[in-house]
C-alpha cells in the first residue's frame, strides 16, 4: 500500500508547484539568452528530467511506494530510451551525406 | 491434485496471491500502462530529434510572443490541473466525495482549457500556411509534420483524460467507482503532464526564432 503517513500535504504540493513553475521560467530564460543550440537543447533536457522526476515522485506517489515498483519500472524506461539512441549516427549521417541544397 | 486444484480447494481468498507491489492491481496496470507510453512518447520525441538534427535548414518559427506565451500559458494550465487533481485525490481517501467531486471538477475544467489555447494555437497555425505537409517559410517540410503530430498525440492524451474524468467523477458519484479508481485516473493525468515537461521545451522553446 501507498505510505500515506509520511505522503506530502497539500502545502508541500503547492510548494513543488512553484519549484516547477520556476524550472519552467529558468527554461524560457535560457531560450532568451544566446547559447549555443546544442548547449541549450542539453540544459533543457537536463530540466526536463529534473521536472519529469520530481513530477514521478511526488506527484505520482512513486516515492511512497514500495521500492520494488520503482525498481521494476524506472530502470525498464530508462533502458529503452537509451537503446533509442542508437540513432545519432544516421542522423548525422543523413546530414553529412545528404545532397546540398540548390 | 493440480496446483489450482490445490489452490481453489483452500477457499476463494488463497485463489488470488497478493500483490507483490502492495497495490491493487488496477494501479499496478496504471503504472504499466504509463510505462509503455513514455517510451511511446521517447520514440516519437527522438524521431523528431532524429529528423531535426539530420536537417540543415529546420525552421525556427516560434516568437516569443505570442507563440511561447501560449506554451507557458498552457504550461501554467496543466500544472495547475495537476495540483487539483492531487487535491481530489486526497479529498477521496480522506472521504470527502462534494471535495473529491468539486476538485475533479476543476481538473476538467482546467484540461478543456487547455485543449482549448492548445487547438487555438493550431488553428492560428494553420492560417498562417503550416499543415503537416505544408510549411510556409520555404523550408522542410518536416517541422510541421513532427509539430503536428506530437502536439496531436499529446492534445489526444489530454482529450482522453477529461472524458475519463468525466466518467470517473460520475462514477465515483454514484458510489460506482472509488477512490482507488480517482487515485489510478489521477497517474493517467499527471503522466500527461509529465510528458508536456518534454514537449515544450523540445518543440516550443528550441525552435524559438533567434
Amino acid at each position: 500500500m501507498t505510505d500515506t503517513k509520511n505522503a506530502p500535504g497539500m502545502k508541500e504540493y503547492i510548494a513543488i508547484w512553484v519549484g516547477l513553475l520556476c524550472i519552467v521560467g529558468i527554461e524560457t530564460f535560457l531560450t532568451t539568452m544566446h547559447i549555443s543550440t546544442h548547449r541549450l537543447l542539453a540544459a533543457l533536457l537536463v530540466l526536463a528530467f529534473v521536472e519529469a522526476g520530481i513530477a514521478l515522485l511526488f506527484f505520482m506517489h512513486l516515492k511512497y511506494e514500495r521500492p520494488r515498483l520503482f525498481w521494476t519500472l524506472v530502470p525498464l524506461v530508462i533502458f529503452v530510451l537509451f537503446m533509442m539512441n542508437h540513432i545519432w549516427p544516421d542522423a548525422y549521417r543523413m546530414l553529412n551525406m545528404r545532397v546540398p541544397i540548390q | 491434485m493440480s496446483e489450482s486444484e490445490m489452490t481453489l480447494g483452500a477457499g476463494q481468498a488463497t485463489a488470488f496471491e497478493p500483490s507483490p507491489y502492495g497495490v491493487q492491481s488496477k494501479k499496478l496496470t496504471m503504472w504499466l500502462f504509463i510505462a509503455s507510453d513514455a517510451v511511446t512518447f521517447g520514440a516519437i520525441l527522438f524521431g523528431y530529434a532524429y529528423l531535426r538534427a539530420g536537417t540543415p535548414d529546420w525552421p525556427t518559427p516560434f516568437q516569443f510572443s505570442p507563440s511561447i506565451v501560449n506554451g507557458l500559458i498552457m504550461t501554467l494550465v496543466l500544472l495547475t490541473s495537476s495540483l487539483t487533481m492531487l487535491a481530489a485525490v486526497a479529498a477521496a481517501k480522506q472521504g470527502s466525495k462534494s471535495s473529491a467531486l468539486l476538485w475533479i471538477s476543476a481538473t476538467i475544467v482546467l484540461g478543456i482549457i487547455f485543449a482549448t489555447l492548445h487547438l487555438r494555437e493550431w488553428f492560428h497555425m494553420f492560417a498562417e500556411g503550416w499543415s503537416l505537409s505544408k510549411n510556409p517559410l520555404g523550408g522542410t517540410v518536416m517541422f510541421g509534420a513532427t509539430f503536428f503530430s506530437i502536439t496531436g498525440l499529446h492534445l489526444m492524451h489530454v482529450i482522453s483524460g477529461v472524458i475519463a474524468l468525466i466518467v470517473i467523477a460520475i462514477g465515483y458519484n454514484t458510489e460506482w467507482l472509488d477512490a482507488g479508481h480517482v487515485e489510478t485516473t489521477g497517474l493517467y493525468w499527471h503522466f500527461v503532464d509529465l510528458v508536456w515537461m518534454f514537449v515544450f521545451p523540445l518543440l516550443y522553446l528550441m525552435n524559438v526564432a533567434r
